[in-house]
């Protein structure tokens, strides 16, 4: 059964150039011409099909200007295909914030009956889901509150749980799961978890490999407006790094909050495999080792290295772990002037599959918060792929044995006995 | 029990590991009690390219009713905000119309002494600002819109006509709110109406067509063309003034009358005047004239509206 059919759909912008040089200079009907925007033509979608069945979860991933958004756009009908022809079964709705259709100087609990039906609610629907959604975004007690003296968070949260409440049967997700706070997210996830349990059908757009990898069955790549590849989410998203490999996310910088002393300096962070080589991907669970070297100016007796770990979406779900010289109580390293480095290993890499960013740095012990020595932000970025197949939010490493199985009952002494003795 | 609950999931699901973060929140049931089962027969919808035809129309009357719990929220929640942190309040619907009587009625009875055909000139203007501020109300909001809702429009999907429409339905519950002080007229200067002040529910039925159809292609224009809302109270000063508002129809040269008689609201505000103040029957030639100007107006303003639609999240 197929739920949402995309059949040759292309979509053409007209854009506009505004910035002209000699644009006071115009006469009226150049500016006329311009307004009417005939001047640049840009194919956001260029013959996408694809068919999308019952309960299937789809990904689509894609570099920036893919076409991911204007999919989504499309498909949610808030701009027309220039050609082509989609066919919906059933109830479409996106899961957007509509924070923004609020009005100020309206309650909570009016502004959710004012969104709903731009959600294409019912006012019964509304009414049965209204204590829902309330505590869905946890703004009971102020709900009778004008939502102009609401929080920021507050406002998105409200926002977003209008339309987490609807029920459709196709749905599509476009990176909101950035909404809010973490438990927010958490209870975001629940809720497209049982939408999905129900058997609905999802189209996710992400950037988030590792979420389109659990969460999909299947996954479409994008780029520049065309389906390049459709399939199995390991073998599409491979694909994506391979197309995207050389691709640095963002420029490495240090933290501009920091106040740095410079007593010594990093000067290289990188990444090897077991064997030594220096590598950018890694597996679940292979073995890793991340190399620090840097230069000592002036000494420093109680330094301490640390490696932070980021995931490539460390605002969602807060991710981060860290490597650190320093001991159980906390001791410094004694960094004589000269170069040097330090090599952690890790036996087994517990990171779910994803892109992750690296950051160094160089503090004092006890250094206040905001302050270090050196600090390198994001300047290497790590490539996890699927490895060891692993469920939950990170992989432990552990051991395990099998226990002897206990002798019989009735041959052990009776347990008071061995107290006692 | 974890383990349980992942050998289901595995049985459910085409590969392992396919599931929504976090997994801990998997819960093992397969459908929730209580929820809905997903339905087998759903209706389709197809989308395609924008398209003039007789089709659009039909479509999109279809899907506005579908929608109409969007126009009365939206509409009702014009009424609520609009005077929202005012402290007149909703009596600045009738303030309006009221203001300008008293206005007109100094410059153009005390001083201009412009004929008002044997009823006091306050009532025979304020007889004629009120259909007038219903519908020049109603078109410099709608003009606004569809871009003052940029943020929804670019984000969420439904009939974008409610816009422009829920702001003439609030304009219309306003013109009936005015509607009291004109009773309370009728009563002060002794005026009783006839059978014949019926005639003014289809007058200003027809007025609400034409308004509609107006708002929906200034909204549209709007859009691309930001200069049709600069222009708004400038045209609506000049059209008021074609419009027999504040003078009688009667005035107006016959050799002009033609070319007059072709702005719709000439026929509406005269006729509504006419059946309340002086009982006679509406003057059905101008009125006709109003009618057929607005029912070809409506359904191309519609198509119009439908054609700018699909693509107003791009321009806007």
């Amino acid at each position: 059964m197929i739920d949402l059919s995309v059949d040759h759909v292309s979509k053409r912008y007209r854009v506009r150039q505004t910035a002209d040089a000699n644009r006071g200079r115009r006469t009226l009907r150049q500016k006329f011409e311009a307004l009417r925007g005939r001047s640049d033509e840009f194919w956001a979608l260029r013959d996408v099909s694809f068919d999308v069945a019952r309960g299937e979860t789809l990904g689509i991933i894609g570099h920036n200007g893919a076409g991911k958004s204007t999919i989504l756009k499309v498909l949610s009908s808030v701009t027309a295909p220039t050609s082509g022809e989609i066919t919906i079964r059933g109830r479409l709705s996106a899961l957007i914030e509509v924070g923004s259709g609020f009005h100020p100087e309206l309650t909570g609990r009016e502004n959710i009956y004012l969104s709903g039906p731009i959600l294409g609610m019912r006012r019964r629907e509304i009414a049965n889901k209204l204590e829902r959604i309330i505590d869905f975004a946890g703004v009971r007690d102020f709900i009778d509150t004008p939502v102009k003296h609401y929080s920021s968070g507050m406002y998105v949260r409200l926002g977003f749980s209008i339309a987490a409440h609807l029920e459709p049967d196709i749905l599509l997700l476009d990176e909101v799961l950035a909404v809010g706070d973490a438990a927010f997210q958490v209870k975001c996830l629940d809720r497209v978890n049982e939408l999905h349990r129900q058997g609905r059908t999802i189209v996710f757009i992400s950037h988030d490999l590792g979420a389109v990898e659990r969460m999909c069955g299947r996954v479409l790549l994008m780029k520049r407006g065309q389906v390049v590849a459709d399939g199995h989410p390991r073998d599409v998203i491979a694909k994506y790094q391979e197309v995207s490999s050389g691709y640095v996310p963002s420029e490495p910088h240090s933290l501009a909050q920091a106040i740095l002393s410079h007593e010594v300096e990093i000067t290289s962070v990188t990444c090897h495999d077991v064997d030594g080589r220096e590598a950018a991907v890694f597996r679940t669970g292979a073995a890793a080792r991340v190399r620090v070297s840097y230069v000592t100016h002036q000494p420093v007796p109680d330094a301490i290295i640390e490696v932070y770990v980021y995931s490539l979406l460390e605002k969602l779900y807060g991710a981060w772990c860290q490597l650190t010289t320093a001991s159980r109580n906390g001791e410094g390293i004694d960094l004589k002037p000269g170069p040097g480095a330090v090599e952690f290993e890790v036996e087994e890499l517990s990171f779910l599959p994803g892109m992750y960013y690296v950051s160094a740095t160089i503090v004092h012990r006890e250094q206040p918060l905001g302050t270090a020595i050196d600090w390198q932000s994001q300047c290497l970025t790590l490539r996890v792929d699927p490895g060891r197949f692993i469920r939950g939010t990170f992989y432990m490493p552990h051991h395990w044995q099998s226990l002897p199985v206990p002798p019989p009952e009735e041959a052990r002494p009776p347990a008071s006995e061995s107290f006692t003795s | 029990m974890p383990q349980t609950a992942s050998l289901i999931d595995d049985t459910e699901r085409p590969k392992p590991g396919y599931q929504v973060r976090p997994a801990l929140h998997v819960a093992a049931q397969a459908t929730i009690p209580g929820e809905p089962s997903v339905t087998e027969s759903r209706p389709a919808t197809v989308i395609r390219a924008p398209s003039f035809s007789p089709l659009t129309l039909a479509r999109g009357v279809v899907l506005l009713v579908q929608y109409r719990d969007l126009l009365y929220t939206l509409s009702m929640h014009r009424l609520k905000v609009r005077y929202k942190q005012s402290v007149l309040g909703p009596s600045w619907a009738v303030l309006q119309p009221l203001s300008l009587m008293l206005i007109y009625t100094v410059v153009f009875s005390r001083i201009a002494r412009v004929p008002s055909e044997g009823t006091p000139y306050a009532l025979f203007a304020y007889c004629a600002l009120l259909p007038w501020t219903y519908f020049s109300t109603a078109l410099s909001t709608a003009t606004h819109s569809l871009v003052s809702h940029f943020s929804l429009v670019t984000k969420v999907y439904f009939p974008r006509e409610i816009l422009p429409l829920t702001y003439v339905i609030a304009s219309l519950v306003d013109f009936v709110v005015a509607s009291t002080v004109l009773v309370g007229l009728l009563l002060y200067y002794d005026v009783s109406l006839t059978v014949r002040a019926f005639y003014a529910i289809p007058t200003i039925a027809v007025l609400t067509l034409f308004t509609v159809a107006v708002s929906l292609v200034l909204s549209a224009i709007q859009v691309r063309y930001r200069d049709i809302g600069v222009a708004m109270p400038l045209v609506l000063q000049l059209w008021m003034f074609a419009t027999p508002v504040v003078y009688p129809l009667s005035v107006v040269p016959e050799s002009w009358r033609t070319l007059y008689l072709l702005n719709p609201m000439v026929g509406i505000i005269e006729s509504f005047r006419r059946v309340i103040l002086q009982g006679e029957p509406p003057d059905f030639q101008a009125l006709a004239m109003s009618a057929i100007v607005s029912m070809i107006l409506l359904p191309l303003a519609y198509i119009y509206f439908k054609h700018m639609e699909a693509t107003v999240a791009d321009i806007i």
